[in-house]
């Protein structure tokens, strides 16, 4: 957990830009953050602020404007296709909707060995082994499982065997979006702690992108809040949470309900919705609905600047320790 | 139509009178093709006027099928229902299209999940509220209009008089559910079901919409039942919760007893296994192994037992009734092995191995 010199996961100035018509939307304006190895980084913000796009954009799904990406030293953008296919078995990426992500027609045991097949890294009965110990890692019993289709699983069982797929190639990065969202908090819980043994087990590094800041704090090491494409606070789990420093940030976590009637429901709710990113604010993208927004913050970016030791925030006047 | 009545008129003495709405042993059984489903099995409950009620389960516990049992808003074929469900002393059991009619909207109104498939995309939002309006009420187009700018209003829509021309595309998420319950609203229902008004929702809109909903309770005096998967939704914004698991009520209580001294296993089981922001991060949650049962073929005894970690050889036998918990006559729970009063509450965090 302790942060290395040399990030895993590294990402320069990632911009993604849609175009619609003749606009532009700026899915992701400009973000710049470091995962090390070992470490999950949670990425949390309400619905299009661009975090599933950052997600897509690091291993190209979404092909990225401008910026970089790079993953142990190697730049994923500027790959050339076959490059990047090789490089893509290092850095492997589970979705929110298990069922539609797993091939209808398929029998679980190939749709998990379909990695090693494209590959060839394995064959026979060392290909057979690999995925009976993949299946059994994600807690399905690959005798009962292996031959069965998607269809016959529950919604949590088929994310578990998303994982058992994303994880046959032994990456390295595992960037998930939105995982547990689809799932019964029951089985989030066993989703969540699944994905917590096998980070220990293989020793993986985590992207992992929700809306839920209680699920995201549950794994994540550090978080990362991101606005309207932009990041505005990036700090140590709890710390962030603790200590919010960026007005979003403390907007957000107000808003959170607490299964504790004890808990006072009186929150300094955000005012109106995020605006549209087609044209967002100058300055400082929170300013229209910041409580604490002055001229500044909309003549002058706000940069990511560190207030405490791995504590960053985008924000003029930030809430500061005492 | 004709005997449609003004939902204006003042309720008399006598409908003050007692519960708003009483279900008695309500029994909703589907037909499908690997055989019978009974997705409500014998629930019972009764809502006070203004009262809220929160049912909580996982999915396929029932809610759903429950809160639109109550409505009349099940399909007639392959659905059977048995039992009793009266509204304002109307039977909704078996009840005729026009007496649904004269309810639907009237009497009792519905805000759904999805905002954006309970809204018709191609009708101008004026004209969805004053749909009920024209339908229920007296009111000519003008005053109809007028009533549907001031509902805007009030759900907190900036611009009401120019939103109202709007298309449901030309508005965000959150705006699409205050719309909803702005034609819920619009002829001042007694009794409000929300089926997960919040779930497709940012936090921060969430928040909004459910202080938006309790503001709007308190003022009209209205009944609301929430249904939600959420029990971070449902603590602080409801009297009582009922709490349903494989088709059952398993617990019912006040909101404030639930939490802290609740009886049944599945009920803490359940909030053990919701993260929560005020633990430390890599907290071990409390999963609950295995799923729901198979409603088709519900095993014997306590549909929960399976997955319970207090089962004995009783709960596997033999199905709990809902009995009432020897301190609070309002407490009722369904349960051979309850948790002990006091300890039931008391979630301790540092559960895990982590």
């Amino acid at each position: 957990m302790a942060p290395e010199p040399t990030p895993l996961l590294s990402v320069k100035d990632l911009t993604v830009d849609f175009k619609k018509g003749r606009q532009v939307v700026q899915a992701v304006a400009g973000i710049s953050f470091d995962v090390y190895e070992g470490e999950t980084l949670g990425l949390v913000g309400e619905s299009g602020c661009g975090k599933s796009t950052t997600g897509r954009a690091i291993v190209r799904i979404e092909e990225p404007t401008s910026g970089e990406v790079s993953v142990a030293g190697t730049a994923l953008t500027g790959l050339r296709r076959n490059d990047l296919r090789r490089a893509r078995t290092s850095i492997q990426m589970i979705f929110q909707d298990p069922v539609s992500s797993l091939n209808p027609r398929r029998r679980v045991k190939d749709i998990v060995a379909e990695p090693l097949d494209i590959w060839g890294t394995e064959t026979g009965d060392q290909r057979v082994a690999t995925v009976r110990e993949m299946l059994e890692a994600v807690g399905l019993d690959p005798d009962v499982a292996g031959d069965r289709f998607p269809r016959e699983f529950s919604g949590g069982q088929c994310q578990r065997i998303s994982i058992a797929r994303a994880l046959v190639m032994k990456p390295k990065v595992l960037i998930c979006d939105e995982m547990v969202s689809a799932l019964d908090v029951s089985v989030q819980a066993q989703i969540l702690n699944l994905v917590e043994d096998l980070k220990a087990k293989y020793g993986l590094t985590l992207v992992f992108i929700a809306h839920d800041l209680a699920v995201v704090k549950n794994v994540s090491d550090r978080v990362a809040v991101m606005y309207l494409g932009r990041l505005c606070e990036v700090a140590p789990s709890d710390d962030l949470y603790a200590l919010p420093a960026h007005p979003y940030t403390q907007a957000l976590l107000t808003a959170v309900v607490e299964p504790d009637p004890e808990k006072a429901t009186a929150h300094v709710t955000l005012t109106g919705e995020p605006p549209s990113p087609i044209n967002p604010p100058s300055g400082c993208r929170f300013r229209t609905r910041c409580p604490k927004a002055q001229e500044q913050c909309a003549l002058e970016v706000p940069e990511l600047r560190e207030i405490a030791p791995r504590h960053q925030v985008a924000c003029h006047f930030p809430t500061l320790r005492p | 139509m004709s005997t449609e009545q003004s939902t204006t008129d003042f309720p008399t003495t006598e409908e003050l009178s007692g519960p708003l709405l009483t279900v008695k042993d309500l029994r909703t059984t589907f037909s499908t093709p690997r055989g019978d489903l009974t997705a409500v099995d014998g629930v019972s409950l009764e809502l006070g006027r203004g009262e809220t009620l929160g049912i909580v389960g996982e999915s396929g516990s029932g809610k759903t099928v429950l809160s639109r049992s109550i409505m009349g808003l099940l399909p007639r074929s392959k659905t059977t229902q048995t039992g009793s469900i009266l509204f304002e002393g109307t039977e909704i059991v078996g009840a005729e299209d026009a007496v649904l009619r004269d309810i639907w909207g009237a009497k009792i109104a519905m805000v759904f999940q999805d905002p954006m498939t309970s809204l018709n995309p191609v009708v101008r939002i004026q004209r969805q509220i004053t749909e009920s309006l024209r339908l229920h009420t007296s009111m000519d187009k003008a005053e109809a209009k007028a009533t549907a700018i001031s509902l805007l209003g009030q759900v907190g829509i900036p611009s009401p008089a120019e939103r109202v021309r709007a298309y449901p595309f030309q508005l965000s998420g959150g705006m699409r559910q205050r719309v909803t319950i702005a034609i819920a609203l619009a002829c001042s229902p007694r009794l409000l079901l929300a089926d997960e008004p919040t779930t497709g929702l940012d936090v921060t809109v969430q928040a909004q919409i459910l202080d938006l909903l309790s503001s709007l309770q308190a003022e009209r005096h209205m009944a609301v039942i929430l249904v939600t998967h959420d029990l971070g939704v449902v603590a602080t914004r409801t009297d009582r919760i009922a709490v349903m698991y494989a088709g059952h009520i398993v617990e019912m209580a006040s909101t404030k007893r639930l939490f802290a001294s609740m009886a049944m296993p599945y009920t803490q089981a359940l909030l053990r296994s919701t993260p929560r922001i005020s633990d430390p991060s890599h907290t071990r949650l409390t999963a609950i192994d295995g799923r729901p049962p198979d409603l088709i073929n519900p095993p014997t005894g306590c549909a929960f037992a399976p997955r319970c970690t207090y089962a004995t050889d009783q709960c596997r036998t033999e199905a709990p009734p809902l009995r009432t918990a020897p301190e609070d006559p309002t407490h009722l729970f369904a349960c051979w092995n309850p948790l002990q009063t006091g300890h039931a509450g008391s979630v301790t965090t540092s559960k895990g191995e982590n």
